[in-house]
């Protein structure tokens, strides 16, 4: 359902030191550039969590821009490699949602690039536009489904295991990379999944595993190992019974 | 909860593409919004009354202003709030002037509409923001100065006599910079090397200066106040700690590459450095003509603000294509501003010493100015000739024979092209960025601008800050200048960091990480990434050491526990401005 002009909107976080300056420059120099770029500040960008991230493009944005300091220019230090990396973990889960990876973009842009923070918005938005609104806009049962993993997504990033698991990556632990990957991609996929049955149990009361089964598209097998995870850790406990089935209910 | 909303037009820069009366309208219909105002200058006087008396009217406790960026008129608003009784920190800018109307001039529907946007984000994070107190920092009693060229030396001189000590590095063996390299200084014809003498004099003799030569800077750490140096020394290493910097580390003269003007190729070709040399030794004889090019290997290349593909079909534009493709010639971007007063100076030495040579100066175009002018006059009087060229139409030099060439160049006033024979070719090339800059730059967290030198915080209103708290910039390191002017920079530079070490004490951001003693489990993660060491694991939980803490914000965003909030930026405050972004996109959502 593509509006005849659709005019895309992208929420940028943008550092203090170098992107904004630079959209500064941009205007000062009057390099023009199309309205559709709503900039919030932040001093670094390595304050932006992977949930801010994540929630712009579940709040509708069609395109989110993260935009920092070159790598070695960060004012301070670090931070921009630290959401580059972060970045790169809530790209995976875009991905896994069936979203295209491209709404979400990272550039460096520094104080002294007005016209390449001109060029980029540009560019951006012609991006954005080739490929369409955020699909939640798009109403229905698969809107809907999709909804339902992005809060899943969010609360999973919001989780300790999961926040753990990418932070302890931050600090220069020698780690196989690809061993690494496949560990992060599986507690990932899991925790999402977990999220989805506590959403689903928040929202709707105690329920089967059946009708989790149901809700959240995973077999009932899937919906069972997470029961046994989420009852070893407290998160989730027995209420009742339906149907010859325990209800569970989340205490979260 | 009481917002007041205050909206300027910036006269025409706002006002001319933003329907501000709409916008202020607007405005009134947000939450918590119990007082909208446009003005034409918010930040004039008559702006901040509005807003002091609109605070006491109106009972207001958050203020949004919506103007131009907060990276240069936030402390002057949060004064006026603090002014008014209210903490700094409940105040908040909506930047509709640089990431709006200066950029959408040519939508002012879609730059309004932008314009309510952006005041609802800001509105929806003022009525989250909390008063802070700023903590305090201790700014030591001591300077370090990269440079001891003119502008250096000015400035560690101007500190040490106001009593504050200063570490002067140079990384030669000798004092003086480039002017100890020329030779008469315009426009008094004052002996170059006799005002450096006089100044390296003072400042070797002055107790509070400490004079460190063959020494480069190595590592800095630290912040405004408390800046902890590494010096290379001759010796070694070298360990100091200052509370302010101040950059004066100078540029270097641009060397034309081996055949442009057949630099290189004929040894009568040379440079303005090289003719200096010549008239300080006085080897220069007494030539028949001497000929000078102006803006060699400056006001070149391309040019880089148009991006000529996304020009749409114009006469400018197509202008602009022929300009570009006839700019072949490699070199830097601006005008040096300084070649033109050296060309004439060094044109009246040799007039002076030989009247019958021929002096004649080609230029694009001339930049001289106030007192500069007489001195053009005084040239001319001296039957110096100044012809204009078109740089599509560069001169072009050919060897009659040892101790002559040919200068041909078309003449843009008489319109035709001329040939003139000379002993000597003199090309008047840019100061540019020394090699060493980017390093440089990468070690203090300055930016560097389009031209390659560094960038001041702002051009007009803060010309000798850096974007660093702490830092101060002197001399060429921010673009050309003359000996005056680097002067006048040195002590800009001086008195803007003895403002800071007079006070003793400043206070920082209150922007600083929060630790929730409940939440936090003690993991160490926090400790681990803090670039700054702010975080310490004691007893089991994180604390935070404030005077450390930049305010990145890193641990609050990789916290396991998000048990780490950021003061004045905490997950809730950067959320509102999403939220209110977005707030129309989806309905539905939360």
């Amino acid at each position: 359902m593509v509006e005849k002009s659709f005019e895309p909107l992208i929420a940028a976080f943008c550092c203090n030191w170098c992107a904004y300056a630079g959209a500064d420059l941009a205007g000062t120099s009057r390099f023009e550039y199309p309205t559709n770029v709503r900039i919030i500040r932040v001093m670094c960008t390595g304050r932006v969590d992977s949930t801010f991230m994540l929630l712009a493009l579940r709040l509708g944005a069609d395109g989110v821009l993260v935009s920092g300091c070159h790598p070695g220019d960060c004012h301070y230090l670090r931070g921009n490699y630290m959401m580059e990396r972060r970045l790169g973990y809530v790209k995976r889960i875009i991905e896994l949602l069936g979203m295209e990876p491209e709404r979400l973009r990272l550039e460096w842009i520094s104080a002294g690039e007005g016209e390449k923070f001109s060029a980029l918005i540009r560019d951006l938005v012609g991006t954005i536009k080739k490929i369409g609104p955020n699909p939640l806009k798009n109403g229905g049962i698969e809107a809907e489904y999709l909804m339902r993993k992005m809060d899943a997504s969010i609360e999973a990033l919001k989780s300790q295991r999961l926040r753990w698991v990418l932070g302890i990556s931050q600090v220069g632990i020698k780690i196989d990379e690809a061993r690494y990957k496949a560990v992060v991609d599986s507690i990932m996929h899991d925790e999402i999944e977990r999220y989805m049955m506590i959403l689903a149990m928040k929202e709707k009361g105690p329920l089967t595993v059946k009708e989790m089964s149901q809700i959240t598209k995973l077999t009932p097998t899937q919906v069972m190992r997470h029961i046994i995870a989420l009852r070893a850790s407290g998160m989730i406990k027995e209420v009742g019974e339906r149907e010859h089935q325990y209800t569970y209910a989340a205490t979260v | 909860m009481r917002i007041g909303v205050f909206i300027c037009h910036c006269g025409v820069n706002i006002g001319g593409v933003v329907n501000v009366p709409e916008v202020t309208e607007y405005a009134k219909t947000l939450p918590y919004v119990v007082h909208a105002e446009h003005n034409l200058y918010t930040c004039s006087e008559a702006g901040l009354a509005a807003i002091n008396e609109a605070i006491k009217k109106h009972d207001l406790n958050r203020i949004v202003v919506a103007a131009c960026t907060p990276r240069t008129h936030e402390p002057l608003f949060r004064l006026a709030c603090k002014g008014a009784g209210l903490n700094p920190y409940i105040f908040e800018m909506a930047n509709i002037r640089e990431h709006c109307s200066w950029v959408h001039s040519y939508d002012p529907k879609g730059a309004t509409e932008k314009a309510k946007d952006i005041i609802r984000m800001a509105v929806f994070r003022a009525a989250l923001l909390e008063p802070q107190v700023e903590p305090e920092v201790e700014v030591k009693g001591s300077s370090l100065v990269i440079g001891a060229g003119v502008a250096g030396m000015t400035a560690a001189l101007t500190l040490a006599n106001q009593g504050f000590k200063v570490y002067l590095i140079e990384k030669e063996a000798e004092l003086g910079g480039m002017t100890r390299k020329l030779f008469k200084i315009y426009p008094t014809l004052a002996d170059s090397t006799e005002v450096v003498n006089t100044l390296i004099e003072v400042v070797r003799l002055h107790p509070n200066i400490e004079i460190l030569t063959s020494t480069t800077l190595k590592e800095v750490s630290g912040y405004v106040g408390n800046f902890n140096v590494i010096l290379t020394v001759p010796e070694g290493e070298r360990k100091i700690s200052v509370g302010t910097i101040i950059v004066a580390s100078g540029s270097s003269i641009y060397i034309p590459p081996k055949g442009l003007y057949q630099y290189g190729i004929y040894n009568r070709v040379i440079t303005q450095v090289e003719l200096d040399k010549m008239l300080r030794d006085d080897t220069i004889g007494r030539p028949e003509r001497v000929i000078m090019i102006q803006c060699v290997g400056a006001r070149k290349g391309e040019i880089r603000h148009y991006d000529l593909a996304a020009l749409p079909k114009s006469p400018t534009a197509e202008l602009l294509r022929r300009i570009l493709k006839a700019r072949k010639e490699e070199g830097w971007p601006y005008c040096s501003r300084i070649c033109c007063m050296n060309s004439i100076k060094n044109a009246i030495l040799i007039k002076e010493r030989s009247p019958k040579t021929d002096v004649v100066i080609l230029f694009g175009d001339l930049r001289v100015y106030k007192e500069y002018e007489d001195f053009y006059r005084k040239a001319r009087d001296l039957e110096v000739r100044f012809i204009r060229y078109i740089e599509e139409v560069p001169a072009e030099i050919m060897k009659v024979n040892e101790e002559k060439l040919n200068v041909m160049v078309y003449d843009a006033l008489a319109g035709c092209e001329v040939t003139l024979t000379a002993d000597w070719v003199v090309l008047s090339t840019p100061l540019i960025p020394t090699k060493d800059m980017v390093m440089l730059a990468r070690m203090l967290k300055i930016p560097i601008g389009t031209d390659g030198f560094l960038m001041e915080a702002h051009l007009k209103m803060r010309p000798v800050d850096a974007s660093v708290d702490g830092i101060f910039l002197a001399g060429t390191v921010t673009g050309p200048k003359d000996v005056p002017e680097s002067i006048i920079s040195g002590k800009a530079a001086a008195a803007r960091a003895a403002t800071l070490m007079m006070r003793k004490k400043v206070s920082a951001e209150a922007i600083t990480a929060v630790v929730d003693r409940d939440l936090c489990i003690g993991c160490g993660l926090c400790e681990e990434i803090c670039p700054y060491g702010a975080h310490r694991i004691e007893e089991g939980k994180s604390q935070v050491i404030e005077i450390l803490c930049r305010g990145c914000g890193s641990c609050a965003a990789e916290c396991p526990r998000r048990a780490i909030s950021m003061r004045h930026y905490g997950d809730h405050q950067v959320m509102a401005q999403l939220k209110a972004l977005l707030r129309p996109a989806l309905t539905g959502a939360s």
